[in-house]
């Protein structure tokens, strides 16, 4: 049977100096949300691999939550109900070096 | 609606009620439909304030056996003061912060001065409406011990 699971991907991801891709290898997934951590003062872009930290290729800019309220966030899900987003083609910067965004990722698996 | 039509309704909806009831005591591993299904009346499955204060580490999944729901919702109970968050079995650390093993964090809702007092919320739902989420698979961590998050989950029966 299918069921709707969190990947492995999921979880804060640190980032140093560069965009970083949310998965090094393809990963296929459902639903994928970036969120800045709550109490970070990292601007954090989502982007393609053309995302230069100029905010140049970004799909979103996300404001920090550095003194608390509800996170900005990028959300992407397939309404197909298909693993069709590819964790390894999306890019994560933030602005302040070693901050770390909330990555959530979910995936149909059969078990 | 004329009243022999809202009596049908309401015996239809206890008759799912109870079959999902007979199935969660034939077999306490397994509640409500298998995985995947899409059934044909959303019906609550969980509702109301989720406590994980009794468990080891303050961490608790949702249902300690599979069930599965086609969406789930979970809100930061207004008036609470510490963040929740919300990930996997990995949060179930000795860390002292548990969510820097989550996946999502949902900032308190203590005194309505942040969001116009909107509380932060989230949610998750099957695109199709199939009960695909198994929700035994999503833990809970109040960063306040005995805080308790609203947890919603509807399957479709």
């Amino acid at each position: 049977m299918v069921i709707l699971t969190p990947s492995a991907e999921a979880g804060a991801h640190p980032v140093s100096g560069l965009p970083v891709p949310l998965a090094t290898a393809s990963k296929l997934v459902n639903r994928v949300t970036v969120k800045p951590r709550l109490g970070q003062w990292s601007k954090v872009l989502v982007g393609g691999s053309n995302l230069l930290p100029d905010e140049s290729g970004a799909f979103a800019v996300l404001y920090p939550v550095p003194y608390g309220g509800i996170s900005d966030t990028f959300s992407l899900q397939d309404d197909g109900g298909q693993n069709t987003i590819d964790l390894s083609q999306i890019y994560i910067y933030a602005t302040v070096f070693g901050d770390s965004p909330m990555v959530e990722a979910f995936e149909y698996q059969t078990i | 609606m004329k009243r022999r039509e809202w009596l049908q309704g309401l015996v239809a909806v206890g008759g799912v009620a109870a079959l999902v009831r007979k199935a969660a005591g034939q077999n306490p591993a397994f509640i409500g439909p298998p995985a995947g299904t899409r059934g044909t009346l959303i019906s609550a499955i969980m509702a109301g304030p989720f406590d994980a204060s009794g468990t080891l580490n303050g961490v608790r999944q949702l249902s300690a056996v599979p069930q599965f729901a086609s969406f789930v919702r979970i809100q930061v109970n207004p008036g609470n003061a510490g963040k929740i968050a919300i990930g996997t079995s990995a949060m179930d650390t000795r860390a002292n912060d548990k969510s820097d093993f989550a996946f999502v964090e949902l900032w308190p809702n203590y005194d309505g001065s942040f969001n116009g007092g909107q509380s932060d919320v989230w949610t998750l739902s099957d695109p199709k409406g199939l009960d695909t989420i198994d929700i035994s698979r999503i833990w809970v961590w109040p960063e306040f011990a005995g805080e308790m998050p609203i947890v919603t989950a509807f399957q479709m029966v």
